[in-house]
Parts: C-alpha cells; sequence; structure tokens
C-alpha cells in the first residue's frame, strides 16, 4: 500500500472540495449583488475570485506534482484527470460569479425588475443545488447523483427561457431595456454555471465507470 | 468517426481505422497466435507452480507478464522455450501450441525449439569469450550458412551494440558494461535468427539509461520478432507491452499451499486504465504486492 501517495490524492481531493466550497460563496454573493443592487458586495465577489484562483492553483500544482511523481494508474488515474477537469470547471465558475458582479455594476442606477429579480434568486439557487451535488457525487463516487445533474439542469435552462420571456415583455422604457439586456448576459452567467456542474458530474460518470460519455443533452441546452 | 486527409489533390475523410492500418497499428490480438496456451499447469515435485492458465501470445507484439514473486510468471515463460524440462521434478499439464503445433509433442526436439525461442535472463550472462565469439557460438554450433562475420555484425546492429564495440570485437565480452552484456546477450540471442524472443527481467540489474535502451531495443526488434518479457516494473510494462497478463497468487482451496494463477490478461492500454478485475486495479495502482 503506497500511504504517502494515498495521502496525497485525499489531499487532492479535499483542496478541490474547499474550492467548491470557496465558488459557492462567490454564487451566493453574485445573486446577492443582483437582487440587491449592492455594488459593495459586488466589488467584494470581485475581489474573492483571488482566494478562489489561489485554491485552483495549489489543486493544479498538486496534481502536477503527483503526476510527475507518483504515476497513478487505473482508477487513480481517472481520479486525477478528473480532479484536474474539475478544477478548471470550478475556476470558471468562480470567473461566471465575477461576471455576474460586473455586469450588475454596469447596471447603477438603473432601475431593476421585480419578477427578474425572482427569477435570478431561483436561477442561483439551482446553480447553487448542482453544485452541490456535482461535488457530492464526486466525493461519493456516485454515479446517479452525476447523472441526476442532467435533470437539474433542465430546470436552470427553463428559468433562463423564462427569464427571456419576461425580458421581451419589459416594453419601451429604454433604462428597463438597458438594464434587460445586461440582466440576459447575468441568466446566461447562471446557466453556464450549470453546465459547469453538468460537466462535473461527467468527470464522475467517467471516474467511476471508466469510460466517457457527455451527458449529451447538455450540450444542447 | 473520420478526419480529413490530403489524398492526392482532394481532401477525403478517412476513418481512424483506416489510419490505424496505415501505421502498421492494428489490433494486436487479430494476428496470429504465436503461442496458445490452453488449461496450463506447473508443478514442481508434485507442488503447484501455476495453473488455469489460458492465453494466446501475438505475432510481432510484445506481451508482458507482470504480478508479485511467486506468482508464477517466470516458471510461464519457462514452458514457452522448455526451459522446465531442465528442472527435475518438473511437470507441465495442458497445451502450449507454438504456431498451431504441440511445443510438447513427442517429436519436438526441445534444442530446435531453443533455436527458434530465444532467452535474456536477468542477469547478462556472456561466456568468457570475446564479443566476437559470443555472438558467432550460436551460428558457429548450428552450422548455419554464410558469412559468420555478416552475421554478427547484423545481430550487434539489430541489438543496437554494433557502434560501441566493432572496434574491439576480439576483447573480452566481460569487460564490456552491465547494459552493454545485456545488449550482447539479445544479440548473441538474435544470430541464430529466432522467431520468439523471452526476457525474464531483462533489466532489472541495469541502470536507468541501459533500462531505456534496452526498451527502445523491444520497440524495435518486435517489429521482426514476437516478444515476452516478465517485469517486476509495471512502468516498464506499461511502457513497452502491447499485451499484458498480471498473474496473482492464492492459497490452494484445500488451505495448503499458495501458487501462481492468471487474473487478467488484456491490451496493456486496458489493463493500466480499466482493469476489469479488482485484483488487477488494487496491483497496478500499488495497493497490494
Amino acid at each position: 500500500m503506497r500511504i504517502s501517495f494515498q495521502e496525497e490524492l485525499d489531499q487532492l481531493e479535499a483542496s478541490l472540495r474547499a474550492e467548491g466550497e470557496l465558488v459557492l460563496r462567490s454564487l451566493r454573493g453574485a445573486v446577492e449583488v443582483v437582487c440587491t443592487q449592492d455594488l459593495e458586495l459586488a466589488d467584494e465577489v470581485i475581489a474573492f475570485d483571488d482566494d478562489i484562483d489561489a485554491q485552483y492553483f495549489e489543486v493544479e500544482q498538486g496534481i502536477e506534482l503527483l503526476l510527475a511523481r507518483q504515476t497513478p494508474v487505473a482508477s487513480d488515474l481517472r481520479l486525477v484527470l478528473a480532479l484536474l477537469k474539475d478544477n478548471l470547471h470550478l475556476e470558471r465558475m468562480g470567473d461566471l460569479c465575477v461576471t455576474i458582479a460586473k455586469l450588475t455594476k454596469l447596471t447603477k442606477g438603473l432601475p431593476p425588475d421585480e419578477t427578474l429579480l425572482t427569477g435570478f434568486r431561483e436561477m442561483g439557487e439551482r446553480a447553487e443545488q448542482m453544485i452541490v451535488v456535482a461535488l457530492e457525487s464526486l466525493e461519493h463516487r456516485d454515479q446517479e447523483a452525476a447523472e441526476s445533474l442532467l435533470d437539474l439542469d433542465e430546470l436552470i435552462d427553463r428559468a433562463n427561457r423564462r427569464v427571456v420571456n419576461r425580458l421581451l415583455e419589459l416594453g419601451g422604457d429604454l433604462e428597463l431595456r438597458e438594464w434587460g439586456l445586461r440582466m440576459i448576459l447575468v441568466s446566461r452567467c447562471l446557466e453556464r454555471i450549470g453546465d459547469h456542474a453538468v460537466d462535473v458530474g461527467e468527470q464522475t460518470a467517467y471516474l467511476v465507470t471508466g469510460e466517457f460519455r457527455e451527458f449529451t443533452d447538455a450540450s444542447h441546452s | 468517426m473520420t478526419v480529413m486527409v490530403e489524398r492526392g489533390s482532394t481532401i477525403e475523410p478517412m476513418s481512424l481505422a483506416e489510419i490505424a492500418k496505415e501505421h502498421g497499428d492494428e489490433d494486436v490480438v487479430n494476428r496470429e497466435a504465436v503461442f496458445q496456451v490452453t488449461d496450463l499447469a506447473v508443478s514442481y515435485s508434485g507442488n503447484v507452480a501455476i495453473r488455469d492458465v489460458n492465453l494466446s501470445v501475438y505475432r510481432n507484439a510484445v506481451t508482458a507478464f507482470i504480478g508479485p514473486s511467486g506468482c508464477g510468471k517466470s516458471t510461464l515463460i519457462r514452458c514457452f522455450d522448455r526451459m522446465n524440462d531442465l528442472v527435475p521434478g518438473a511437470t507441465i499439464e495442458g497445451n502450449v501450441l507454438y504456431h498451431g503445433k504441440d511445443l510438447y509433442a513427442a517429436d519436438v526436439d526441445p534444442v530446435e525449439v531453443r533455436r527458434r525461442i530465444g532467452m535474456v535472463f536477468q542477469k547478462p550472462n556472456p561466456f568468457p569469450k570475446s564479443i566476437y565469439d559470443n555472438v558467432a557460438f550460436g551460428p558457429r554450433v548450428l552450422g548455419l550458412k554464410g558469412s559468420l562475420d555478416e552475421r554478427v555484425e547484423q545481430a550487434l546492429q539489430q541489438a543496437a551494440l554494433w557502434d560501441e564495440v566493432k572496434d574491439r570485437l576480439k576483447e573480452s565480452a566481460l569487460g564490456l558494461s552491465g547494459g552493454q552484456q545485456q545488449r550482447l546477450c539479445i544479440a548473441r540471442c538474435l544470430a541464430v535468427e529466432p522467431d520468439v524472443i523471452l526476457m525474464d527481467e531483462p533489466a532489472s540489474a541495469l541502470d536507468p539509461i541501459s533500462t531505456t535502451r534496452i526498451e527502445d531495443l523491444m520497440h524495435e526488434l518486435k517489429r521482426e520478432y514476437t516478444i515476452v518479457i516478465v517485469t517486476h516494473n509495471m512502468q516498464q510494462a506499461a511502457r513497452v507491452a502491447d499485451m499484458t497478463a498480471f498473474f496473482s497468487v492464492e492459497v490452494g482451496a484445500d488451505g495448503g499451499r499458495r501458487h501462481g494463477i492468471l487474473v487478467e490478461y488484456d491490451k496493456t492500454a486496458k489493463i493500466f486504465t480499466t482493469p476489469a478485475d479488482k485484483r488487477t486495479e488494487d496491483y497496478v495502482t500499488g495497493r497490494f504486492g
């Protein structure tokens, strides 16, 4: 039994999990920024991305070192490859939260639409749930949970479509329309976070089965 | 899946299978089976060393046998050139077919078997003779036709040793480094134009650079020969082998003695990425053995 190797693998997984927790905090912050127009919080969310990036580098370097020193094979190799990709997906989710905060800053002084804000809260909660399911599917090597992400993604996609439909109804008010244009990108960011969570789930399925397969519907959303 | 490739002046789709074929990379298991082993069991004085072995060794491929000490991998490779015949008390059950012919049939001459199926051992074992005479020994004894000088040069070339020894062919082989001696043993084996080269831990006594040379050599030699290698070094198997067989040790049903068994035999890529058997997985990931 290679004790130090197993410890290094466990450590890598724990680091990725910690990165996931940071992304969840960033996401909650970003949704709060949109819904409350709290521009101070927006700056905090933007700055917080440095923490996520630092965690990303820690995982990345850990993987590099482990590949160089331990030459993992079989399920160990699949785990390391899955972590490598999951790491990138989490980092991208963090970037999308930053984009949401920045877009909100651009709408300073513009009047928000309450119906849409409710829609964003819903999308934010769904995205959060998806990240949790994705991380837990990895932790428990749970293929079924990983595949359930596809259904959850469908829900967030529908919410995204409702947001777009509502935007089309916003009418002639120029300021409201400008706000709406910015917000369509916010909606897109939340929907993309869901897609990244599905990708993390795909890596879990790969880890468990040894076969990579796209949860195809995700690419059609 | 297809990719676009240029064919003459036009660009046409070409399947990956076609490309693989062009690169001589067709499925190893579709090649001729040089050895076909069925229900093989080997015992020493009644004690089973390995049993229930069923596998085929494919032409122009490197086949690696891996597994913990005592799993019978060396015993098995010694069945391929009938070296176990030389061990008092050794008995072999089951079948070993060589190009479809029973290797243990009464009319088969073990000496002829060992001419066609060469063996390289863990410790280089050159004769205490000159470099030239080491390589020339086999062809002389067998009375092979043609120029001896040419044969010696060709074997040394194939073993990637010629450039290092061409100016001192008459010097003692014992003056060569360990890695050179091992390549000399490979040259000695090649000089009698074998069909198969068996290697039992050929690089385990060598430094990393000499090891790399032997591995590169295997890669070259498999174009013309079929190679079977026993190795303790799993990464070596992963690097050089097309097919890998994993052997393990089990305790007999009567709670008695331990003996070797074949656990899994598949393409090397499969063994090292998604092995089918938990025991293989545990061994290649270092959790057992």
